[in-house]
């Protein structure tokens, strides 16, 4: 009796996965082929089984979660898939909270498998035991603690699910280790979801809103479009061209939105907001129609919102509901893909000429230039100038590259002067601005698509926040190309300590490394370029290596970062020097 | 001024939504009147009544669009006084030590609507079920007496509508409890 007992527990230990198996055959049958992660002990069950799926699981083994978490995003931000990134609890788990938090707020989808102490263990301060649902509850768009093997692949399939359709999220998934190491009563089967009763997002828009808008944006003389983040998540650049064209309106596209149209299309004015172009602000208040396409008028773009866009009637076309009305009432909301609502709306849209109004940029644009983009890229001096550094780099990838930023003034002067030719070739954080974002994510994306050129810009400061990441890199032997613009201040920082806080420069400047030599301590290759004769020749060599390398471009100390309209003021009222 | 809003929330029934659903009320800042959870009759879909005061409208109106953006919430109503029937209970615990003076059953029965439902020792446990308003000017009447405890509810309510709520939940395969 006691024989043939066992021997059947055996057979059924042989068709019934362990919770770490389903998590690995889940992942394996949502078509996942990338994993960033960092082992610990309440995740070893599942990495264990990982070591048996390896030839269809390829896992990336960062140096920090942090790092796990912004790879992923930036491979998320290629892929339009979720980036896979799996952690222990407790500080493994804390250390993934800012690219989760950044993930919301640029709405970037991304699924975390995070390890948590055996069931019987929770809420018992065990070690490293940490409230992980709680911490996350605010920050992602869903979250679930598993503590049962056979809600896994349920759970994986619902997770990928809801990052993936909508406005897209990060969600995070806390399994216990039992959970992990327990055997399912039930035979594996995955099935991949694509609905929730609760949660049904809109992707087709309502006809009768299509034709309101419609007709708001026929009869305009100055209709002005503001492209967004959402028009590459959905993929509707080819959508958004056929609309601009065909209504004549002249179209701006937010940070986020960067690539979505080709900066040397005619209608295109370059982008909104507080660094943005001058007319493209300036003009916002002059339009008689504003057509907001995927998204959400964040206060970087939209300034005093008592003063913006007063004058015009909005149309709003956003995924998310909650967005419309949230910041600035819309005449003509449209809940609704990006992508699909512009292919709904072209057939209602007439064919204008509208290049009168698109004249009235010009004068700006010619401002701007005179008064910025002259003297940065057109001075006298020996002193590289960051935006003669990224005018270069445009020129010399066509516009083409994948661009990866990080946060502060290299930022903002990488999008006023890299002139995007190809969509979906921006990777920032903009909702969060978290600086160490860029090195991770540039290497997340490199992941993603290995065929493009992926360069990362980073400033002095930010890049010593992920730095650690070098060694991640340099194991992949992937030819991520990173260019520090070392100004050796936080730049950003201090010119609004420059500005708003009469010269008190408090805490900004730096004592940098060699970061050479500390590229070179990871293996990877790597120069200092200071002279501007110097520059062409360096951003060759750093753009022909077949092996990651970083150039280090020693930039003006104390150069402001102009246009710029001063937070919360109005978008008229933009300083140029 | 500030007006009442009562806020139905009907959700499937998941570990830690609440705390969800008020971080959406804690990050604005704005503080919960009452909260009540209950089951609904269909099966597996709880209903949060929660009464906030606003002096906006539009503010109510966001937060609404806020709660409803909650993957595990199937459907959100807000609504004015005027729009519902509603109704909050309370207990009083009433010392009534012999020789001192004595209930009054019958008013409280008869002029109050409510009921002693519960006789002690030494004290009596009065029921009422009113509008806040009500409860409190009971409340004023109970207190020539020594009030021991006093403990209220939070609102239930439901629309005046033809249509129950539960008639608006996306559509599927709801189990009648
Ligand atoms: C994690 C984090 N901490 C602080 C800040 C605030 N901040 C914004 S820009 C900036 C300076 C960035 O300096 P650097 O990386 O050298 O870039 P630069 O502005 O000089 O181009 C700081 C400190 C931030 N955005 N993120």
């Amino acid at each position: 009796m006691g024989q043939a007992q066992s021997s059947t527990s055996e057979i059924e230990k042989n068709r019934f996965l362990t919770g770490a198996q389903a998590i690995m055959q889940s992942l394996v049958e949502q078509g996942v082929h990338t994993i960033f992660g960092y082992p610990g002990g309440a995740i070893m069950p599942t990495y264990d089984a990982l070591y048996d799926y390896q030839d269809q699981l390829k896992h990336i083994l960062v140096r920090h979660e942090q790092g796990a978490g912004h790879a992923a995003q930036g491979f998320a931000r290629m892929t339009n898939k979720a980036g896979v990134c799996m952690v222990t609890s407790g500080p493994g788990a804390t250390n993934l909270i800012t690219p989760i938090a950044d993930a919301m707020l640029d709405s970037t989808p991304m699924v975390c498998i995070v390890g948590q102490v055996k069931g019987n263990l929770l809420g018992t301060d065990a070690f490293q035991e940490c409230d992980v649902i709680g911490m996350t509850m605010p920050i992602t768009k869903w979250n679930y603690q598993v503590v049962d093997p056979n809600e896994i692949p349920d759970v994986i399939a619902k997770a990928f699910y809801i990052a993936e359709s909508g406005r897209p999220g990060p969600v995070l998934i806390d399994i216990t280790r039992t959970a992990q190491t327990d055997v399912m009563t039930v035979p594996f089967s995955y099935e991949k979801c694509n609905s929730i009763i609760s949660y049904r997002p809109r992707v087709e828009p309502k006809k009768e809103h299509l034709q309101a808008a419609a007709d708001l944006i026929n009869a305009a003389k100055k209709p002005y479009i503001l492209a967004g983040h959402g028009v590459l998540i959905s993929g509707g650049e080819e959508e958004l061209k056929a609309f601009v064209e065909k209504s004549g309106a002249p179209v701006a596209t937010t940070l986020l939105g960067m690539s979505a149209m080709d900066a040397d299309h005619p209608l295109f004015v370059g982008w909104p907001g507080m660094h943005g172009n001058y007319g493209a602000n300036v003009l916002t208040n002059s339009c008689d129609v504003l057509i907001a396409i995927g998204m959400r008028f964040d206060d970087r773009i939209t300034g005093d919102l008592n003063t913006y866009a007063k004058q015009a009637k909005v149309v709003h076309i956003e995924i998310d509901p909650s967005e419309i009305d949230k910041n600035v009432k819309a005449d003509a909301p449209i809940v609704g893909d990006a992508k699909a609502t512009l292919r709904a709306l072209l057939p209602l849209i007439e064919q204008k000429d509208r290049s009168e109004w698109r004249k009235e940029f010009e004068k700006y644009d010619q401002e701007e230039y005179e008064k910025i983009n002259k003297k940065e890229l057109f001075h006298e001096g020996n002193q590289i100038k960051m935006g003669e550094a990224v005018n270069m780099l445009s020129e010399k990838t066509k516009g083409e590259a994948v661009v990866v930023t990080d946060v502060g003034q290299h930022q903002m002067i990488t999008n006023r002067y890299y002139r995007f030719k190809k969509a979906n070739s921006i990777v920032t954080s903009g909702g969060a601005g978290t600086m160490g974002f860029a090195l991770p994510a540039a290497f997340g994306a490199k992941v993603a698509v290995p065929e493009r050129e992926v360069v990362a810009v980073i400033g002095d400061g930010g890049f010593q926040m992920t730095l650690q990441e070098l060694g991640t890199i340099a194991q992949s032997g992937l030819p991520v190309k990173i260019i520090i613009l070392n100004n050796n201040f936080l730049g950003m920082v201090r010119q609004w300590q420059e500005l708003f806080f009469d010269n008190r420069y408090s805490f900004v400047e730096l004592q940098n490394p060699d970061f050479i030599t500390i590229a070179k301590g990871f293996g990877i290759a790597g120069h200092t370029v200071k002279d501007r004769a110097e520059l062409s020749n360096s951003l060759d060599t750093l753009l022909n290596s077949d092996k990651p390398y970083l150039l280090e471009i020693v930039c003006e100390k104390e150069e402001n970062v102009f246009p710029m309209v001063p937070a919360g003021g109005c978008v008229t009222n933009v300083r140029l020097d | 001024m500030k007006t009442t809003y009562t806020i139905s929330i009907f959700t499937t029934n998941t570990v830690g939504l609440l705390n969800r659903i008020t971080i959406v009320f804690t990050r604005r800042r704005l503080n919960i009147e009452s909260l009540t959870v209950s089951e609904t009759e269909r099966k597996g879909v709880s209903r949060f009544t929660i009464v906030i005061k606003s002096e906006s409208r539009e503010f109510v109106e966001k937060l609404v669009r806020q709660i409803r953006k909650i993957t595990d919430v199937l459907a959100v109503f807000g609504y004015l006084d005027n729009e519902i029937v509603f109704n909050e209970i309370a207990l009083f615990k009433l010392a009534s030590p012999s020789g001192g003076k004595p209930i009054d059953a019958k008013a409280i029965n008869l002029d109050w609507n409510a009921k002693v439902v519960h006789f002690g020792m030494d004290y009596v446990v009065v029921e009422k079920n009113g509008t806040e308003e009500e409860i409190g000017e009971f409340y004023q009447y109970l207190k020539q007496w020594d009030i021991l405890e006093y403990i209220k509810s939070g609102r239930v309510a439901v629309g005046k509508t033809e249509k129950g709520l539960v008639e608006y939940l996306p559509e599927g395969n709801w189990e009648i409890v």
